[in-house]
């Protein structure tokens, strides 16, 4: 640890009033002299206050609570169950095995706002479809930057990455050739591509690089993905719904029985977002 | 087995006033609500079937954590080798507005609600490692040798991470943080 990380980690401990005899001593004595110390200890101070007036960060839903009270509360029922049903049961993602004395009231509170839904309100249940498939491209986005989803197929050719997906996902996935800019220069580059899960269908992530900017794109079935919402961009039969979340820009669209979403961090309007690749190529003029 | 003797009711239930917390940890952890919950349920079905094995002079604060933690690595792990299922729940980050009461004016709620949820947007944008280690530390309060067991790794790691995790975070929250620093700006002795 460097001489300014020291300081830098008393300081907080000093913040916390976890800092005590010579090392105090030490560091107000430091504090005196150094103006940068100073300053950081009002910045961390500041930042401290910010944490305790935002507690707590995110609060437990009350189901949740109920229902580690009826498991906390029932420990001898879980010990007769026999050995093979309970590991089943204690799988994580299984969560609604775990929900039985909740089952037959959510099952009636779906069926309600299923019904309600399809036929009251649908455009309310397609934009939440929506918005669900945008969340979902956003996560992966964000997981795959992260490192969190490598990538499982490695290639800059679209035709590779075709074949590659051929058979893996539950529609017909033919990627076009990236478009290039005058001169020759593509306007971005393919990088590679891996399955993902949406709704418990394949899915395929694909990736592509430009400049610094990583950009995905996640493809999904238009049974379980639905595109709209959003400011929309017509170009030819297409419709684009242009989101942002999280200080990213979610381009999505539907076509031919399938539907993607683009995710990038490039920032601007709609419609600028589409020029960013799409400025000097011949099909400029049909985004409107 | 994971009640305290002679009572009943699910209050007084060992652990259960650490669900808000693990709730947290969770939600930094999957930043996903359905993953979360799932996370924290497993958690408390995984510590009442440990609980016989818990010493009585043991944390069980950290024991919880560390059991949470645990089992999302191994999620992570197997995620790794199969196809992935990700689907996030952005809007219900932004639900709950915490300890405020109604007895809270409109405005300060409001004004509080927009705080935590940019905190909590700029949490998210950090690294998995500066986001647990911001959130065990600054809002669940543990102290750095609970947090290094939980973490395993040495206490002065974790300080090291924490001073890393809070310089990332005051850049990301500049904006919101000067605007704290001017009103609760304190005079250093």
């Amino acid at each position: 640890m460097s001489a300014h990380d020291e300081h830098h980690a008393n300081i907080l401990l000093y913040l916390d009033n976890e800092l005590g005899g010579q090392e105090l001593e030490y560091l107000l004595a430091h504090l005196d002299e150094c103006a940068d110390c100073r300053r950081l200890l009002e910045e961390e101070r500041a930042l401290s206050n910010l944490f305790h007036s935002t507690r707590p960060l995110y609060t437990a839903p009350e189901p949740l609570r109920a229902r580690i009270a009826a498991i906390a509360g029932q420990p001898a029922a879980f010990g007769d169950k026999p050995e093979g049903k309970q590991n089943h049961l204690l799988r994580f993602g299984w969560r609604n095995a775990r929900r039985s004395g909740f089952r037959w009231m959510a099952l009636a509170a779906m069926i309600i706002v299923v019904v309600f839904g399809l036929t009251l309100v649908p455009t309310v249940v397609r934009h939440a479809e929506a918005a669900t498939f945008i969340d979902t491209a956003v996560a992966t986005h964000r997981s795959y930057e992260e490192k969190q989803l490598p990538l499982e197929f490695r290639s800059s050719s679209p035709e590779d990455l075709t074949a590659w997906f051929a058979g893996k996902v539950p529609f017909q996935f033919r990627l076009p050739s990236s478009q290039s800019l005058p001169g020759g220069h593509p306007a971005y580059a393919l990088t590679g591509a891996r399955l993902v899960k949406f709704r418990n269908e394949n899915a395929a992530l694909v990736t592509y690089q430009m400049k610094s900017e990583a950009i995905s794109l996640l493809v999904a079935s238009d049974k379980s993905a639905v595109a709209a919402g959003g400011d929309e961009i017509r170009s030819g039969s297409l419709t684009f719904h242009y989101n942002t979340r999280a200080e990213l820009n979610v381009i999505t669209w539907s076509t031919h029985g399938i539907t993607y979403a683009l995710v990038s961090s490039i920032h601007g309007s709609a419609q600028h977002s589409c020029m960013v690749c799409h400025q000097d190529m011949a099909d400029q003029g049909s985004f409107k | 087995m994971f009640q305290k003797p002679n009572t009943s009711p699910a209050a007084d239930i060992v652990g259960v006033e650490h669900i808000g917390g693990l709730f947290s940890y969770a939600m930094v952890l999957t930043r996903n609500r359905n993953e979360a919950e799932d996370l924290v349920q497993e958690t408390y079905v995984r510590a009442i079937g440990a609980m016989e094995r818990l010493r009585p002079e043991s944390n069980v604060k950290s024991w919880l954590y560390t059991i949470l933690r645990n089992i999302w690595l191994n999620e992570l792990r197997q995620r790794r080798t199969a196809p992935q299922r990700v689907e996030m729940d952005v809007e219900g980050i932004s639900v709950g507005i915490g300890t405020k009461t109604l007895d809270d004016d409109p405005y300060t709620l409001y004004v509080s609600t927009l705080e935590r949820n940019r905190v909590r947007e700029a949490i998210q944008q950090l690294p998995a490692e500066s986001r647990e280690i911001i959130l065990l530390r600054e809002y669940e309060e543990l102290s750095y040798q609970e947090i290094a067991t939980i973490l395993n790794c040495p206490a002065g790691t974790v300080m090291s991470r924490l001073a890393r995790a809070r310089a990332k975070l005051r850049a990301l929250l500049s904006t919101t943080w000067q605007t704290t620093a001017q009103s609760g700006k304190e005079v250093i002795e």
